[in-house]
């Protein structure tokens, strides 16, 4: 086996350390050993996120590329603050400024560039003590971390700041400082800013946008010399004049760091001059990064940098050995002060076959510039607005022939093509998707008797898909159908036979005092009864106006009509009440002596914690009420059912608050309270939640202190939905109230069958916690003693064992032979037929 | 085996995607269907696949009796018995001559349960082969060895899909349910009603780019890039969930140190994503507290797709979402069996219950079931891609039998696909249709569908459901279940396939999962149907299910999420001056996969009927080329001709092509075979491609209802 390749790299930065990657990405990690020199005491940072550090916006710790574990991880070894000092040719050894020698193979130099910093008059310190490095106290460049966090020390304490040079990384310092509250004045020699990469339009422009800013911009000047005996405190130009200031940041250029690969007898000329095989002119060793000058350029942003990496890696890997190096096309992005800036390329035109295309709008700082030659872009400046950058980087990165129209370019006609209007749209515009409805078929529909929404959407089968079409679908079926349009009474309407949305129905019924169902008929809907509305308005009557209600048996559920529960044989269920499930000898043994008496064929304990006797003829319920003696459980109606508790504080070893008191006590309120769909309730002493409140329409949960938390719209039947936390109360005082105002409020607004696990998403948590806790709409008093006024009124049905509201309500005679059995709304006939599809199958 | 009587309505499920939306279906007069309400997933909606998914099965082009190769080279009609002596002739003569392992398996993701299941174990034990996979490979691979990396199990999405309502940013990455499982996005739609945002990230405004609150369009390939640029911005400007980072996951230093190299300015050139709208979206991530991370075959199918996922997981993690309830990370499976198919032993390198077949426990425990020696057991497999690469050649597979697998039409680099199968020694394909791979095969068989058999799915859930029987399968046709019986007692194996229903099979598959990653041994039908589904793992006969994984802990040795340092690299294949367009592939709404089934329903082709080639206004300008024209896409491994769509709904350096036709149509004879080096993905997203109008006379009206190459091809010998 060889021994591994030896390669050194001078420099930790963005090339040195981005060539050791490129390296050790391309091959086996026990094929090189890899030593690096790098000047800074840690790991491979960002540089580009430098001005971010400076102005705040990112955390030193944040932009490390290369940690010092990254080392070890990958077996590198990194002198971390320890300089190469001398390359030794003949021997292939390296020195380190601690004079540790280092043989190589192959040897990088990667050693970046220094900042330019003039000889200006009174740079140097005063005495050799004060402040560490060469200059006068509050002096800087701005190259290193280092650099960066002494500059913010020093920022922290004083109020000026000036910065000689209006190039890219003079802007940046100034941005950066003005972020952190100085007032920032930018000196420059030149007569206008950037005009390395920027045209004097475009400099001018970015000069206002500054100086909108607070920066103030200084062209045309040149410094001579700085003012200040222990610290800097201004600047003395040229012209005569001076500037106050107390820190100084010098960003008057960069140079290529050239003086070690010059003592090595290196070919030099602006940069370390290297082949197209990135080779200096010792072939053993190669140079990369700002350091180095390739035909003649010398580059200095990062994406040329990472080029020239990536070929010099893939002939040092030997993955391709003969890999040359053509060059880069320049192009840079950044924000200047926040202004977005972009620029390729060159930034002005050649001749006069150049094809110039500018778009300048003051006003907004915005100034666009693109320079086309043979139909290719090779130039551009775009200030203010980059929003054409990305798409105009690939044209200009591949050489691509652009567009006839030009202004395609600086501005693409939107994302979004404009949306026609429903009216506008093509017969054949696709309008759903997912079944490839067309906005003829829809039109179609309509023609062919289809007058609502959804009987567009049942005939066409849009929407039934995804559903995102259904805007565009009503829109259409709105444009076309006119007048002749029926709304969709399911989506609005409270019942079908009556066309109104239940806050309409409730005020009409209020203002003309209708008090049964058949007046609603009557007045509301023209006289058209719909056997289908009649529940609904029954318990939409029964809710606001409590006992004062003209009954019409027919417009209730067999249920409702006899205070029972229905059996599929026919028989009914009756189950007593038995408040908070806390039942007594006695009232036992009541339960079992009807049990014997009636022969109940069944005596079960309900998932509610009551006792349900099962199998009772019609003929017998108002004897069993009689001898039970006990009201009605209300098993069997669209009310408030149970209020499930634990065994409380009493017994329980865990329990911290009287669940069973609370139980009882709001059973006893609001039993038998009409509403949309049932309500069921529970209680819980503790968070262990053996009542499992968390999954009811509304729970209490006694927590810690004597505290209550209140949980609503929870299910656990075939739709499982853990309750919304509404809020938490010190007592079951307020538990009682605040249950009871929901319970009124859900009675107002909730759709008829509508369960609170749709009803409190539907409305939204936050809707009703305002309503029902904080009182944001100001109707909780009303709600309070409207539910007072309900459960005031409350009379228990099973009364009428004692005065049957009509004759034959007992008797089995009468009854007509099909009694609709309740049908739940949200099982379709598809659905029944499946469940009976599944029976059969079994 | 004998079937229940029919009976007229059976709540079961869609044969498409792995949404596996719950259907109803009615049996009289004729077969048809309507969205099941019941079932939670969908809620009764359907998309036309769904809505028109009787279509498949009355069917004149079905299969109904199996057909053999005659001597003069054609495919002709003969009886089960001699199809499957002639296969189980096959198999015999190529374990002698070559040995096992150059009998070959592929399986598919549209497989049950059981099938999946029993394929393997007929690899395993009947065959005694290594090399069985299936064409999950090509959909889930990457997602699901990035989710082993990170959170050491493998569930497409480890929480249910209610869950996404109640977010307040989903980022989908890479995915078009719109089209690809409309019903989807009723959730999204939910989501957004709340006031939720929707991020996607597409180079094509697709339909589900339509619908969001902030599109990223980022150059195919660039998906770490785009990652790890939004993963900076999160970390810039403070926004990571630093004590969820530090509870939860391991990492996190390295990672962080990847993000300082992908500043936004530097992420909007590599990827063409401008900076503000990534900061955005990063923001929108940033500031939810509760979210969710989804990705597709976008990231997935490239040869970098395992490092992809995992640069998007890393974006969930910093955000605190993955074991979150109400929150999470996810992968959106395709297949309609996408996730149970990974899971019972026909992938590779797996064994029943998701376990891995080089671990000796593992071994052990499926062995004792199968009542075989551990030792008997073969080691991992060729992954798919490679096995076909492998066929006819010195040393790899001689001799192929395939099921549900069009991989012909599904392959990368199809036309070497068609290659390489047409000099397999024997080539036998049981499908519902004669498919492009079964035109090339010695036997096709006749499947049993969707409607005609029992069964279970896993969906993209996690949640087992019950495929059900609703009419008797024509004369004539089997059920795979039977085939592999019958194939098994013909290699003398009859012994170790003992069952009468596919249940049996199924409580032997949940035996052979028990403490394993995907542990099924508490499921049962009974169970299913009760529940409308069971989430697995369920471990005992008392345990319901489980909805919600990683909430206390992940599946990693140390319970906390990893994770991975990925960084940039170039696609496989980069555009040049030959070839200066990328070209991408997806699937349109009205097709499904490979087209077998859908391709053959009138009302689909109705809506899509045709593979098109998607361009940029700007490019086919330049290019000469109008909307409707006809036009060549090129690549260096061949080249289509295919109708122009001019749409700026597409970025102007890419083409999109969806995949789903054959022949001249078919985009993956362009795609590139580059794998990913983990999963063996391979790069179907992004590859070179050039474009030209085509000026040859173009009144051959291309459709796939066009009888024409299907009868000349049966006429001839592929492999002669």
């Amino acid at each position: 086996m060889t021994s591994p390749h030896r390669l050194v790299v001078i420099g930790n930065g963005m090339a040195g350390a981005r060539l050791v990657e490129d390296v050790l990405a391309r091959a086996n990690g026990d094929r090189f050993q890899v030593t690096m020199f790098g000047d800074e005491p840690y790991g491979n940072y960002n540089r580009i996120l430098l001005s971010g550090v400076l102005a705040g916006t990112q955390q030193p710790d944040d932009i490390f590329i290369n940690p010092l574990d990254w080392y070890t991880d990958n077996n590198v070894t990194l002198h971390a603050g320890i300089g190469a000092a001398r390359i030794d040719r003949e021997a292939k050894v390296v020195y380190g400024s601690d004079g540790r020698a280092e043989p190589y193979d192959t040897l990088v130099i990667a050693t970046g560039s220094v900042p330019f910093v003039p000889p200006f008059e009174n740079l140097a310190p005063t005495e050799p003590a004060h402040g560490p490095g060469p200059y006068k106290d509050g002096v800087y460049v701005f190259r290193t971390l280092e650099d960066c966090e002494r500059m913010l020390a020093r920022a922290a304490d004083v109020k000026s700041a000036a910065v000689i040079g209006g190039g890219l990384l003079g802007l940046e310092a100034a941005r950066g400082l003005s972020g952190r509250g100085l007032e920032v004045n930018v000196v420059h020699l030149m007569e206008h800013l950037m005009e390395m990469q920027l045209d004097r339009d475009a400099g001018l422009m970015l000069q206002k946008s500054m100086e909108s800013l607070g920066v103030k911009v200084h062209l045309g000047k040149a410094t001579t010399g700085l003012l200040g005996n222990g610290s800097v405190t201004g600047l003395q130009f040229k012209d005569g004049s001076t500037l106050d200031c107390d820190l100084l940041v010098v960003a008057a250029g960069i140079r290529p760091n050239v003086a070690l690969a010059r003592s090595a007898g290196l070919e030099i000329k602006r940069g370390i001059v290297v082949s197209d095989g990135m080779a200096t002119s010792d072939p053993s060793i190669c140079a990369v990064g700002e350091c180095a000058e390739h035909r003649g350029l010398v580059y200095g942003l990062v994406a040329p940098l990472w080029e020239q990496t990536a070929v010099l890696a893939d002939r040092i890997s030997g993955r391709v050995e003969d890999k040359v190096y053509e060059g880069s096309r320049t192009s840079t992005k950044l924000k200047v002060m926040g202004v977005d800036l972009a620029v390729m390329g060159e930034k002005q035109s050649r001749d006069a076959d150049d094809e110039v295309v500018t778009y300048a709008e003051p006003g907004r700082g915005v100034y666009h510039k693109l320079i086309v030659r043979d139909g290719k872009l090779v130039g551009a400046i775009l200030l203010g607005d980059t929003s054409a950058a990305p798409a105009l980087q690939q044209l200009f990165d591949r050489s691509t022939s652009l567009p006839e129209s030009r202004a395609s370019l600086l501005f693409p006609m939107g994302d979004a093509p404009a949306q026609l209007s429903a009216a506008d749209m093509p017969d054949d515009a696709q309008i759903c998707n997912c079944n490839g409805v067309s906005k003829g078929a829809i039109v179609g529909a309509l023609r062919n008797g289809c007058k609502t929404f959804k009987a567009v959407c049942d005939a066409t089968r849009a929407g039934t898909g995804c559903g995102s079409c259904k805007v565009q679908v009503k829109a259409i079926v709105e444009a076309v159908a006119g007048d002749n349009l029926q709304d969709d009474p399911a989506a609005h309407y409270y019942v079908p036979g009556v066309a109104m949305a239940k806050r309409e129905l409730i005020g009409a019924i209020k203002d003309m005092n209708l008090r049964s169902v058949s007046q609603v008929f009557d007045v509301l809907a023209a006289g058209r009864e719909d056997p289908g509305s009649k529940a609904g308005l029954a318990s939409l009557l029964k809710t606001m106006w409590g006992n004062d209600v003209v009954e019409e048996r027919d417009a209730r559920f067999i249920n409702d009509r006899v205070h029972a529960n229905i059996q599929k044989d026919r028989t009914y269920s009756v189950v007593p009440r038995i408040f908070g499930g806390v039942t007594s000898a006695a009232d036992l043994r009541k339960i079992a002596d009807v049990a014997d008496k009636y022969n109940v064929r069944m005596v079960k304990i309900t998932g509610g914690q009551r006792i349900d006797l099962l199998g009772l003829t019609r003929e017998q319920l108002p004897e069993v009420w009689k001898d039970l003696g006990m009201p009605s459980g209300h098993a069997y109606t669209k009310a408030f059912r149970t209020c499930k508790t634990c065994v409380g504080t009493e017994f329980c070893r865990f329990g911290v608050g009287d669940s069973t008191a609370l139980g009882i006590a709001i059973e006893k309120r609001f039993q038998g309270l009409e509403s949309p769909a049932k309500m069921k309730l529970a209680t819980a002493g503790c968070p262990r939640n053996c009542s499992e409140a968390t999954v009811k329409d509304i729970g209490a949960v006694a927590i810690e202190g004597g505290r209550w938390e209140i949980y609503i719209g929870g299910a656990a039947g075939a739709h499982v939905r853990k309750g919304d936390l509404l809020t938490t109360v010190d007592s079951q005082d307020e538990v009682i109230t605040l249950t009871g105002r929901f319970m009124q409020w859900y009675r107002e607004e909730a759709k008829y069958l509508e369960r609170t696990y749709d009803f409190v998403p539907r409305m939204g948590l936050e809707r009703v916690r305002a309503v029902i806790v904080d009182d944001a709409e100001g109707i909780a008093a009303r709600l309070d003693a409207d539910m007072q006024t309900t459960v005031d009124s409350f009379v228990d049905p099973w009364l009428e064992a004692h005065a049957p509201v009509h004759p034959s309500q007992f008797s089995q005679v009468l009854e007509p032979a099909a009694v609709p059995v309740a049908v739940e709304v949200r099982a379709s006939r598809a659905e029944a037929l499946a469940f009976r599809g599944a029976e059969a199958g079994r | 085996m004998t079937a229940p009587a029919a009976v007229d309505v059976v709540e079961t499920h869609c044969p498409y995607c792995a949404l596996q939306c719950g259907i109803v279906a009615r049996t009289s007069p004729t077969l048809s269907v309507v969205g099941n309400r019941a079932f939670p997933v969908n809620a009764g909606a359907l998309c036309a696949k769904g809505w028109n998914a009787a279509a498949v099965v009355d069917h004149p082009e079905r299969l109904r009796e199996p057909l053999a190769r005659d001597r003069a080279g054609r495919l002709v009609p003969v009886g089960w018995r001699y199809a499957l002596d002639r296969i189980a002739l096959g198999i015999r003569d190529t374990i002698r001559t070559h040995g096992a392992d150059a009998v070959g398996i592929l399986g598919s993701g549209a497989l049950t349960n059981e099938k999946a299941y029993l394929l393997g174990k007929f690899a395993r034990v009947a065959v005694g082969t290594a090399n069985i996979d299936y064409n999950g490979r090509y959909c889930m691979s990457s997602g699901a060895a990035a989710s082993n990396k990170a959170f050491g199990l493998d569930r497409g999405l480890p929480f249910p899909l209610e869950d996404l309502e109640h977010a307040d940013v989903v980022l989908l990455a890479g995915s078009n349910p719109a089209e690809t499982m409309p019903p989807f996005v009723r959730y999204l739609e939910t989501l957004k009603g709340r006031g939720g945002a929707l991020v996607v990230i597409d180079p094509r405004r697709s339909a589900t780019a339509q619908l969001a609150t902030i599109h990223l369009q980022p150059m195919p390939g660039t998906d770490t890039a785009l990652a790890n640029g939004l993963l900076h911005v999160l970390l810039r400007d403070g926004l990571a969930n630093q004590p969820y980072i530090e509870r939860r996951t391991e990492g996190f230093a390295k990672v962080r140190a990847v993000a300082a190299g992908y500043w936004p300015e530097l992420v909007e050139r590599i990827t063409g994503v401008p900076e503000k709208k990534l900061v955005e979206a990063a923001r929108l991530l940033g500031t939810s507290a509760r979210g969710f991370v989804l990705t597709g075959r976008g990231p997935e199918q490239q040869a970098q797709g395992v490092a992809n996922t995992l640069s998007y997981i890393n974006i969930a993690l910093v955000c605190g979402f993955p074991g979150t309830e109400g929150s999470g990370f996810g992968i959106l499976t395709g297949q309609g069996n996408g996730q149970g198919g990974r899971e019972h032993g026909q992938k590779a390198d797996q064994l029943p219950g998701y376990r891995s077949i080089t671990d000796p426990a593992a071994r052990r425990a499926v062995a004792g079931v199968w009542r075989v020696s551990p030792d008997s057991i073969p080691g991992p497999g060729k992954s798919a891609y490679e096995l076909l690469q492998s066929c006819g050649t010195e040393g790899g597979v001689r001799a192929l039998f395939v099921m549900g697998f069009n991989a012909v039409v599904s392959s990368p680099s199809a036309n070497e696909v068609a290659t390489r199968l047409a000099s397999l020694d024997f080539l036998a394909v049981s499908d519902f249709f004669l498919s492009e791979t079964a035109k090339m095969a010695d036997v096709v068989l006749p499947s049993a569908q969707w409607a005609e058999e029992d069964g279970t799915m896993t969906n993209l859930e996690g949640r087992v459901i019950r495929r059900k029987r609703a009419v008797a399968a024509p004369l004539g046709v089997a059920s795979d279940i039977g085939v592999i019986v019958g194939l098994a007692e013909r290699l003398g194996k009859r012994k170790w396939f003992a069952y009468d229903t596919p249940e049996d099979v199924f409580n032997e598959l949940a035996r052979a999962t028990k403490g394993a990653p995907a542990d099924y041994s508490g499921i049962t039908y009974a169970k299913i149907e009760a529940q409308r589904g069971v989430f697995w793992p369920c471990p005992s006969a008392e345990h319901t299910g489980t909805p919600r994984l990683f909430l206390d802990a992940f599946a990693t040795p140390s319970g906390k999420a990893r994770f991975h340092a990925v960084k940039h690299k170039l696609p496989a294949e980069a555009p040049d001056k030959e070839y200066p367009l990328y070209l991408t592939t997806g699937r349109v709404l009205a097709q499904y996969q490979s087209g077998t089934m859908t391709r053959r329903v009138a009302a689909l082709n109705a809506m899509s009927g045709t593979a098109v080639a998607e361009l940029h206004p700007q490019t086919a300008a330049r290019l000469k080329i109008t909307d409707g024209g006809r036009l060549t896409v090129k690549t260096r491994r061949g080249s289509v001709e295919v109708t122009a769509k001019v749409t700026r709904d597409i970025r102007p350096d890419t083409v999109f092509m969806p995949f789903h036709w054959p022949d001249e149509q078919s985009a993956n004879r362009l795609t590139n075979d580059a794998l990913d080096p983990i999963s063996r993905m391979p790069e179907f997203k992004v590859c070179a491609a050039r474009v030209d109008p085509l000026v040859k006379d173009s009144t051959k009206a291309p459709g796939s209802t066009d009888l024409g190459p299907v009868l000349r091809d049966l006429s001839k010998d592929t492999r002669s």
